[in-house]
């Protein structure tokens, strides 16, 4: 199950935050680790070799931080790594100097994000300048000694 | 004066169509715009008025090919278009010059040959309409050309057949008689024997040339072609009607599925046996030229299928048919069937078998019947052993195996009626047939799969996907036809089964131990042979497969019940069976049947079923022994498959259905029997097994729970299952999400739900009820209710263990809803609907997870499916509101959603589609409905009053019709799914509450008006008669209203202007002329006037006198039946008969430009 202790605000690294999962179990859409990365699961289908054969899944994945496409196959009985993901909603309060001011439900702040540099990172800009109210959402999975995060928006609650 | 001008125009337009075909010549010379304007000279060359004179010039000067083509579509299309106008006489002169002009130029190039031939047909064809040619007097002409002709002028007398048949296929009589004039022509060939040397030659030529191809060519060169082909024509003219193409391999492919039932006329002709004789010879002398062969085949096949007037009593048709078998049994004697064969004859014997009745066949001298039927029986193995053939070498093209589909299914129509034939007849043959289609699916030695002729056996380990049908739907025709053969040789084949299948179990347990023994030794897998288990497993599946087939049907719907030879089979052996020991075979699948003392005794219905139970027990064992890896989940299907397949027929069995019941069967499966609690505590265990250690196999672990909805889905089996321990552990641990069932794909999970569910309407004494739904349906919704309600659940929702636990619980209530039944439906609908308000809090928390909105809409869609139609008035209002409730929040959510990503997938539009569906089922209500609030409620509805209704079905429908309506962009009705899903819900909204479109908002109403019209004009025929039938009802709606500013009037005016210009002016689908047609006439009667002043605008707007009147009269002739226009059936039924006459005769000239 995942690691309901994975605390990223910190930033930390290092904690291997997989659990396995058995291949058939896995779902379009849901999280899996292929390659060596973390991705979201876009197409699933079955084969078998043979008529007799036992059922192999064949995954294709985009990774989740880097967009980039990965594809796999396994026994449909093998256990495979499940990136944990995590998601928390922001109001945006403030920017300053490029870093976001994000204000979670408990009142937490944070300060220690900066604004993307793509589409999402310019919409938020231009929504905060307009004065639009809305939310930031954070996406964050660590895998190996990695830390990304992506950010959506979303509609105020 | 404006003749002149036009002709010039005219003139000016032939220089320069001709200079322009002149460049085409060397085509790198012309640009690509010459080109284009080229073909647009041409275009509007061929819509010009009058052009006959022009033509008629230009085919007498000009030697450009294409430019003689074009002048033959211009005469064609112009004569259709115009035909109203022209005199008779000026057509009957424009028709004999075409005629004479092909005549005179034998040297044409076939393509303009064809076309002005075309040409000359389609006068024919368009004068018979209104009788205004007479065909006898053409054919009178042809026959004569036909005698004064020299036969070295091939290709006058193809141009000369060709026309012939055009006119002949629009004209029975002159069907006839070009028959009867071509036996002539032919014996008049067969006189001159100093042609066959010269024909013969000139044949290989062609033949060369042709290239295989068959082609009219061939028939003026070789004699008895000529007469073949002719009567294979006027046989597809004869069965096909008036089906006039040029290119007769389409209509040949049209016309396959038509029996030929020609009338009294045509007795003489085609009752003398010559006529089959000399079809038979044909036959024989073309039959190795594939094309040509697989022609005459079809020829005979027609024949075979000859019914109707034609015979004037019983033994005409007898002593037809008894010359049609001689015929073909000694064609097949005689030759050895080459593969093209193989399913034209099929298709004769298919024909001869399905048209002619019993009576007749069993009339027949028996010698002949029974050599027929020898002769199909050996046919039929051959067929089946080449078909084997075919999949070994993976043919593209199965010729085999569509003829042995063809023969088994006649063989399936022969036994079904059985009685009708003398006792036994079929025993003999139906063991033939039955042995060879086991010897062709057993590897060797016992049999021949796999073998290629040399007898070398091949094995490849191909990728199959999942989109792959399994054998047993891929097979089921063939399967059904083996298992009804099985049936009648019961004595046979029902014990060879059981041995067959008892041996592989047994080697199979071997091979399984030996297996497991070398992996002690190696314990590397891949050092395992798997060739041996392989061939097994796939022995297994195919006896498995038979079996099944052979003990019981699958019938939709109904009960089904054990087959009267089985029934009768055991019956008949029951005096010689020891039941005891038959029970201890049944209850002991561990153990070798063999092994067992007074094995030989035992009922063989029940050792069959108990040698699927040994392989089920070794496949159970082996996962025990950890040895699931060299399993095949394939073979666990086909066990699962069988026992369901079984247990729906035979367990539990109830005496009252059957006249006679064996004493085994009720002995061992009888209600109250001990064999049956044993049996349903088995399959029970099986079930539970599989789920544990195939989760990772879908396919199987759907069929595996399949098994156990059957077992829970009757009463009286739910009954027994709720009293086995294993289930309520079933259940409980399904309940608690523990392993591992939590790995089962959503479909088995979510049809797991379903068959626990109907397991809790089984017979259990309150507590136990009370208990059990405390295990299965609480802990479903206490694990919900803490989630949600969770101070935090905002947060944590989309973590993922939370969505994976909303996710598990939505798939349940879809499965829950699955289960409903008349007589739970109460109970459910209760529970259900405490859900549902909840479903909808998490659609706001999971707005931007789609596919969770999609299964949250999905529960709706399926309590509504299931449900509705058995809910009374209140129970209904409260389903509306809450879709209505749903369907508010999804549509405040997607306000801002965007919708335009290019790249979409349909899939991406799923919750607009499950909308669109949820909205249909609602209103299935109003045709479907089985609501009888007092019983099904009984206890709980206390009957509200209808007045304090306050949702209807129409104001959810409409509310969500609003929401979808602005979603739907022109774009998204591009995605098939979605605009046929769309079209359909305003078709049946427009046609339920035609009383609430005058009341919807201006902008709603406004849309669902641009969609009708949208629909009509731009979308798929299908789409555009959906739109058509909306617009009766409105046009209904508004007359009864009358009030005449409504918007809806407005629109039907507009519709009415729509429609009108769809039939009149455009060209249009000729399936539609009745829908639009019915359309037009509501609107007619609702906006006379209007109509009135669309006619008159119309014949204003036209010049020249001569059509002004004609189109008057037409337009006169259309409403003379319905006038005053009254919505009235007869009126409307006279209106659309007259409209067909209208179309036909105006319809092409006012598309003159």
């Amino acid at each position: 199950m995942a690691d309901p202790d994975l605390d990223f605000q910190t930033g930390e690294s290092g904690a291997s935050a997989t659990y396995p999962m058995q291949c058939s179990a896995l779902r379009k859409n849901g999280y899996v680790v292929l390659k060596g990365r973390p991705c979201k699961i876009v197409e699933m289908s079955t084969s078998k070799t043979g008529k007799h054969g036992h059922a192999k899944v064949n995954l294709v994945g985009i990774d989740i931080f880097t967009n980039k496409k990965y594809e796999d196959m396994c026994p449909s009985t093998h256990n495979m790594d499940v990136p944990s993901i995590k998601r928390i909603d922001y109001q945006l309060v403030n920017i300053n100097e490029n870093y976001m001011s994000l204000m979670s439900d408990n009142g937490d702040i944070r300060e220690d994000l900066r604004v993307p540099d793509n589409e999402v990172g310019k919409e938020i800009e231009s929504k905060f300048e307009a004065g639009e109210e809305f939310m930031v959402s954070l996406v964050s999975g660590s895998y190996l000694n990695e830390f990304s995060y992506i950010l959506y928006l979303s509609a105020p609650t | 004066k404006q003749k002149k001008k036009q002709n010039s125009i005219h003139l000016c337009s032939v220089l320069k169509l001709t200079l322009f075909c002149v460049l085409q010549a060397p085509p790198s010379m012309v640009s690509t715009e010459q080109r284009q304007h080229a073909e647009h000279v041409f275009l509007s060359f061929r819509k010009s008025k009058s052009p006959f004179a022009i033509c008629k010039h230009i085919l007498e000067t000009s030697k450009v090919d294409y430019v003689l083509f074009q002048a033959a579509t211009a005469i064609m299309e112009a004569v259709v278009r115009e035909w109203i106008l022209l005199e008779k006489t000026s057509i009957e002169s424009l028709r004999a010059f075409l005629l004479t002009y092909v005549l005179q130029r034998p040297n044409l190039q076939k393509y303009v040959r064809e076309q002005i031939l075309l040409a000359v047909a389609v006068i024919v064809k368009r004068g018979s309409l209104d009788k205004s040619i007479n065909c006898k007097s053409i054919l009178l002409e042809v026959g004569q050309l036909i005698s004064s002709l020299s036969p070295t002028v091939p290709p006058v007398l193809y141009a000369l057949l060709t026309y012939s048949l055009y006119c002949s296929l629009t004209h029975e009589d002159g069907l006839r008689q070009i028959f009867m004039m071509t036996m002539e022509v032919l014996q008049e060939f067969s006189r001159r024997e100093n042609l066959n040397a010269q024909m013969s030659s000139v044949f290989q030529r062609y033949l060369a040339l042709a290239n295989h191809v068959l082609s009219w060519n061939f028939l003026v060169v070789l004699l008895p072609l000529l007469l073949f082909l002719l009567l294979f024509m006027l046989l597809l003219a004869l069965t096909g009607g008036d089906s006039l193409g040029r290119h007769y391999i389409a209509m040949f492919e049209a016309t396959q599925n038509v029996t030929l039932k020609p009338t009294e006329s045509w007795r003489e002709a085609l009752l003398d046996t010559r006529v089959m004789d000399l079809f038979f010879t044909v036959h024989r002398k073309i039959r190795e030229d594939s094309d040509m062969a697989q022609d005459s085949l079809q020829c005979l096949a027609q024949l075979a299928s000859m019914h109707g007037p034609v015979f004037p009593d019983e033994n005409a048709q007898i002593s037809y048919l008894a010359h049609l078998m001689e015929g073909l049994l000694s064609m097949i004697n005689g030759i050895e069937i080459e593969d093209s064969e193989a399913v034209g004859i099929s298709n004769i014997i298919s024909n001869l078998i399905t048209m002619f009745p019993r009576s007749i066949l069993t009339a027949l001298p028996s010698d002949l019947f029974t050599s027929f039927i020898n002769c199909l029986t050996l046919l039929t193995c051959s067929f089946g052993r080449s078909a084997a053939l075919e999949e070994v070498l993976d043919k593209d093209d199965m010729v085999y195996m569509e003829a042995y589909d063809k023969l088994l299914e006649s063989w399936l129509t022969l036994v079904q009626d059985e009685e009708h034939f003398p006792r036994g007849c079929f025993v003999q043959p139906a063991i033939q047939v039955f042995n060879s289609y086991i010897q062709c699916h057993l590897a060797a030695p016992d049999g021949t799969r796999n073998l290629s002729v040399n007898g070398i056996s091949s094995h490849d380990e191909e990728e199959i996907n999942e989109l792959q049908e399994d054998d047993r739907e891929l097979f089921s025709d063939q399967l059904s036809s083996i298992g009804m053969l099985g049936r009648v040789a019961a004595d046979h084949c029902i014990p060879l089964l059981t041995s067959l299948l008892e041996d592989r179990v047994t080697r199979l347990h071997g091979q399984l131990q030996r297996t497991q023994q070398h992996l002690m030794a190696s314990s590397d897998l891949g050092s395992v042979d798997r060739k041996v288990l392989d061939d097994l497993y796939e022995d297994i599946h195919w006896l498995i497969l038979v079996s099944g087939y052979l003990l019981a049907d699958d019938p939709q719907g109904e009960t089904p019940l054990i087959p009267s030879e089985v029934m009768e089979f055991s019956i008949k052996h029951s005096t010689e069976v020891d039941i005891n020991t038959t029970l201890q075979i049944l209850g002991s699948p561990g153990e070798k049947a063999s092994s067992i003392p007074g094995c030989n005794r035992t009922d063989s219905v029940i050792r069959l079923l108990s040698a699927v139970l040994r392989t089920s027990e070794v496949e159970s064992r082996a996962t025990r022994a950890n040895l699931t890896e060299l399993l095949s989940p394939q073979m666990g299907k086909d066990i699962v498959w069988f026992l369901r397949r079984w247990a729906k027929t035979y367990l539990l069995v109830d005496e009252k259905l059957y006249g006679q019941i064996s004493i085994p069967l009720s002995t061992a499966f009888g209600a109250d029997t001990e064999g049956a609690q044993w049996i349903v505590g088995y399959l029970l265990e099986k079930v539970i097994n599989n789920l544990t250690v195939w989760s990772s196999e879908a396919e199987l672990a759907y069929d595996t729970v399949e098994l156990l909805v059957t077992l829970v889905e009757k009463r009286e089996r739910a009954n027994i299952v709720v009293q086995c321990e294993s289930w309520w552990n079933l259940a409980k641990q399904f309940a608690s999400r523990s392993p591992p069932l939590h790995l089962l794909s959503s479909s088995v999970q979510r049809t797991l739900m379903k068959a626990l569910v109907l397991g809790g309407f089984a017979q259990m004494d309150s507590d136990a009820k009370q208990q059990y739904w405390a295990e299965v349906l609480h802990p479903l919704q206490q694990r919900f209710l803490n989630l949600i309600n969770q101070e935090n659940f905002a947060q944590i929702s989309q973590e993922e263990a939370v969505k994976q636990e909303i996710v598990a619980t939505l798939e349940a209530l879809c499965g829950i809803a699955e289960a409903t039944q008349i007589d739970n439906v109460a109970s459910l609908f209760s529970f259900l609907m405490d859900f549902l308000s909840s479903c909808i809090g998490l659609m706001e928390v999971y707005s931007n997870t789609p596919e969770t909105i999609n299964l949250i809409i999905e529960v709706f869609v399926e309590v509504a499916h299931k449900q509705i139609c058995y809910l009374g008035e209140t129970k209904s209002m409260k389903l509306y509101e809450a879709c209505l409730t749903l369907l508010q929040v999804y549509s405040k959510n997607n306000q801002s959603r965007k919708r335009s990503d290019a790249t979409a997938e349909e899939d991406q539009y799923q919750d607009l589609l499950l909308i669109m569906e949820l909205l249909t089922n609602l209103l299935s209500k109003e045709f479907i409905d089985f609501s009888d609030t007092d019983d099904v409620f009984r206890n709980q509805d206390q009957g509200t009053p209808a007045s304090n209704r306050t949702v209807s079905a129409a104001d959810v429908v409409l509310y969500g019709v609003n929401i979808v309506l602005p979603l739907m962009s022109q774009d998204l009705l591009k995605f098939p799914s979605l605009c046929n899903q769309y079209y359909k819900l305003i078709t049946f909204i427009c046609e339920i509450f035609p009383e609430k479109i005058p009341q919807l908002p201006e902008d709603l109403f406004k849309s669902l008006m641009f969609s009708l019209e949208l629909g009509m004009t731009s979308m798929s025929s299908e789409i555009s008669q959906l739109c058509l039938e909306a617009l009766s009802p409105l046009a209904e709606q508004c007359a009864k209203n009358q009030e005449k500013d409504s918007p809806l009037f407005i629109a039907t005016r507009h519709f009415l202007k729509l429609v009108f210009d769809m039939l009149v002016l455009q060209k249009h689908n000729t399936e539609m002329t009745v829908a639009a047609g019915e359309a037009l006439y509501t609107l007619v009667c609702l906006h006379q006037a209007e109509y009135s002043e669309l006619v008159e605008t119309l014949l204003s707007s036209q010049r020249d006198a001569i059509i002004y009147q004609r189109l008057a009269d037409a337009f006169n002739k259309l409403t003379a039946s319905s006038t005053p226009p009254t919505m009235d059936r007869k009126q409307k039924v006279a209106f659309l008969k007259s409209l067909e006459e209208f179309v036909a005769n105006v319809g092409g000239l006012l598309c003159v430009k």
